[in-house]
């Protein structure tokens, strides 16, 4: 464990989004306009809120799309704000947007930015 | 609400007495956002004497006006949107012809502008009312009736669904409309299949399907090879059809037995009929193979074309032609006679016309599910209202197929011959010389047939299916292209019937025969998908304006019928798609070929190394 080697990138946080099925890559839009590198959607089911508002439900959709990214902490309002604003989740029945602290994230960093980076450490 | 009275501002924190406090930094820091604390939203759990935490119920949520219209609008714009994407180029298009090549205007441009909408409207409600009213009944069925009934039983219920679907079907509508443009005296059994027998059509034709239902399910059972089914129904369609071709009175028929088959697999039929056949083999253990779920389609477009051509001898066993045409003379004297019921005149005509398309279908659905299965389902409120939608949007979407799509159809169908023949209200016809508006007319018909396949969704959802089914070997967009070349073709060539007076009957021969040869020599994936697209490319806009179309063409270049356009699009596509599965699989095949022999000619070359 000692030698692993491997860069952990701290300052990280984990944005979920949740909206109906199908407006997933709207919200991978979204949030990839407010500078996330990138997104995963995982097609769920939700309930809750449809079953309490009668026949009104059905206007909200069970099949949702679940969008989750990591983004550094700077980032992490205005990600949230994007989402917020662009997919209308100030409407009822819209979704929801949360974000999590992370404490660490280790991935495969290009050989380049790897050398920016150490320079800056140094 | 709960929340209301304590907005706090950012990071209220409570202390070991309980009391809040609130950083007055935050607050101006933070002015514009909002922090509430999330206990402040949980409710408080009530605790029996035991100390044990009772059930919470949540209490039911009521929306203010606005709130619920902003609830609704996203939900309701999505699938507004939809509908005129379908509705719209299609329009558009007709519109655009008759104005800059045939310099006529629209007639009535108001009112078919409102029918359109109608239509847009209507198709909104009703796929939407399909999907939360009357499909929760079918998943329902589809999943536990075979589990609770012996197979035959499960079979019956099944035929009679394929006959309740078919009433219910919106296209069937514009069958009905398409038999009051018919002229009694020039084609008296098509007038008598479309007037006095209106309702046994449709019942023959619902019954056709529920056997094609049946045999399709049987077929996923058993699996049993398409082919011999297709060669089969094949059989049993065209020898009452060159029976019928050699006696004049009769042979105005054929046009409509073929073209019903079009009309029969739309919306409402493939996925409640499927949901039952799927869930019958997917009950026995067979589901999973990748072609279940294919079959029904094709079977329930060739199976009523045999129905209604014996339907169609049945009346001519039973009326003389000059009886028919005495009886329509008697009850349109009665109709001009007297003041008319207000179900017999529009709009009530559409309202009760699609009012007894669906209920019939929703009772028996109903029935089925309380008596036999004695289920019952939840949130009944969502399925009522789903009905309702249901009924609503078939009583807009009929009031749209008389006001918007059959007249736009129809007065394209009678315009668009001007461009090459004299026609007697158009002053200006023939508006380019004989040679130059036939080429005009073919291609306005081809690009109509290609503009609106391409954009039928489930044409999609059928190319996504063949490229799993396929391995990749057949692309989705290949199938899309492929059927909207076809239908095209298919449209263009039932034009070119109506203006030379072609012989429907060799071309239907003809066209079968050669579909039915790449059948032989094509793989079992490529015949199920390249039969079934020719079903779902023809949904409820399609179908509507094209027979309208015809009809009005039939009018204007005087001939007797103009049916037999939407028989000869259906087969279009059945060709196209064999021709390019064979063409992508022997591609494939020489692909997989070339590789080979690039990997012996590397293990040559190694192995030389190797010895050197």
């Amino acid at each position: 464990m000692k030698n692993s080697n491997i860069t952990y990138f701290t300052d990280v946080v984990l944005i979920t989004c949740v909206v109906a099925h199908g407006r997933g890559d709207e919200a991978i839009k979204a949030a990839q306009e407010a500078g996330v590198t990138g997104a995963i959607v995982y097609h769920a089911r939700g309930s809750g809120v449809r079953e309490r508002l009668g026949l009104l439900g059905i206007a909200v959709e069970v099949e949702k799309d679940v969008i989750t990214a990591i983004a550094a902490t700077s980032q992490r309002d205005l990600v949230m704000y994007s989402l917020y604003t662009k997919l209308g989740l100030d409407r009822p029945g819209a979704g929801v947007v949360y974000a999590m602290p992370l404490n660490k994230m280790a991935t495969y960093i290009p050989a380049d930015m790897r050398e920016r980076l150490q320079t800056k450490v140094l | 609400m709960n929340a209301d009275r304590s907005l706090s501002r950012k990071s209220s924190s409570v202390d070991a007495e309980g009391v809040r406090s609130y950083r007055y930094a935050d607050y101006i820091r933070n002015s514009g956002d909002l922090y509430i604390s999330y206990n402040d939203l949980a409710p408080v759990i009530q605790y029996d004497a035991d100390g044990h935490p009772l059930p919470y119920r949540p209490p039911a949520l009521r929306l203010r006006l606005p709130e619920a219209a902003r609830l609704l609008q996203p939900y309701a714009s999505v699938r507004f949107v939809d509908q005129v994407s379908a509705v719209a180029p299609l329009a558009i298009y007709l519109a655009l012809f008759q104005i800059l090549i045939l310099r006529q205007l629209v007639q009535d441009a108001w009112l078919v502008t409102a029918g359109m909408f109608a239509v847009i409207v209507g198709l909104m409600l009703f796929l939407e009312g399909l999907k939360i009213g009357l499909m929760p009944f079918g998943t329902a069925i589809g999943e536990q009736l075979p589990r609770k009934l012996a197979l035959p039983l499960v079979l019956i219920i099944t035929l009679m669904l394929g006959i309740g679907v078919t009433f219910a079907e919106p296209a069937i509508g514009a069958l009905k409309m398409a038999g009051q443009i018919v002229s009694v005296e020039r084609a008296p059994y098509l007038y008598a299949l479309l007037n006095q027998w209106s309702d046994a059509l449709v019942l023959v034709v619902g019954i056709s399907v529920g056997l094609a239902a049946v045999i399709g399910t049987m077929r996923f059972l058993y699996g049993w090879s398409l082919k011999p089914l297709i060669f089969f129904s094949l059989i049993i369609a065209f020898v009452p059809t060159l029976y019928m071709a050699a006696d004049p009175q009769l042979a105005s028929v054929l046009g409509l037995a073929w073209d019903t088959g079009a009309v029969t697999t739309g919306p409402v039929t493939v996925p409640l009929v499927l949901a039952l056949g799927v869930g019958i083999s997917a009950a026995a253990g067979k589901g999973s193979g990748g072609l279940s779920g294919f079959g029904i389609v094709t079977l329930a477009s060739l199976f009523p074309v045999a129905g209604v051509l014996f339907l169609a001898l049945y009346v001519a066993s039973v009326q003389s032609p000059a009886e028919i045409v005495e009886a329509a003379r008697q009850s349109a004297a009665l109709a001009n006679m007297g003041v008319s019921a207000w179900y017999a005149s529009s709009p009530g005509i559409e309202i009760m016309s699609g009012v007894r398309a669906i209920l019939p279908l929703v009772i028996f659905l109903f029935l089925v599910l309380s008596f036999i299965l004695r289920e019952r389902l939840a949130n009944q409120a969502e399925i009522f209202l789903g009905i309702g939608l249901t009924i609503a949007g078939i009583c807009i979407f009929n009031l749209g197929l008389t006001y918007g799509l059959s007249m736009l159809g129809n007065s394209a169908g009678n315009l668009v011959p001007s461009a090459f023949m004299k026609i007697d209200d158009i002053v200006i016809s023939p508006i380019y010389s004989y040679g130059i508006g036939l080429l005009l007319a073919l291609v306005f018909a081809w690009f109509l047939g290609f503009g609106a396949t391409i954009a039928e969704p489930a044409l999609t959802a059928l190319g996504m299916t063949a490229e799993e089914l396929t391995n990749g070997i057949f692309k989705k967009k290949t199938l899309v292209m492929a059927v909207s070349t076809g239908v095209a073709c298919g449209i263009a060539l039932g034009l070119a019937k109506l203006i030379f007076d072609l012989s429907l009957v060799w071309l239907l021969a003809g066209s079968y025969a050669v579909a039915a040869i790449l059948t032989l020599i094509s793989s079992e994936a490529f015949v199920n998908v390249a039969w079934d697209s020719a079903g779902v490319t023809t949904g409820p806009v399609t179908v509507p304006l094209v027979l309208a179309m015809g009809l009005g063409f039939g009018n204007a270049t005087e001939a007797i019928e103009g049916f037999g356009i939407l028989c000869l699009a259906s087969v279009g596509p059945i060709i196209t798609v064999l021709i390019s599965g064979l063409w992508s699989s022997y591609k494939s095949r020489l692909e997989a070929a070339q590789v080979n022999d690039q990997a012996q000619n590397l293990s040559i070359l190694e192995s030389a190394k190797g010895i050197s």
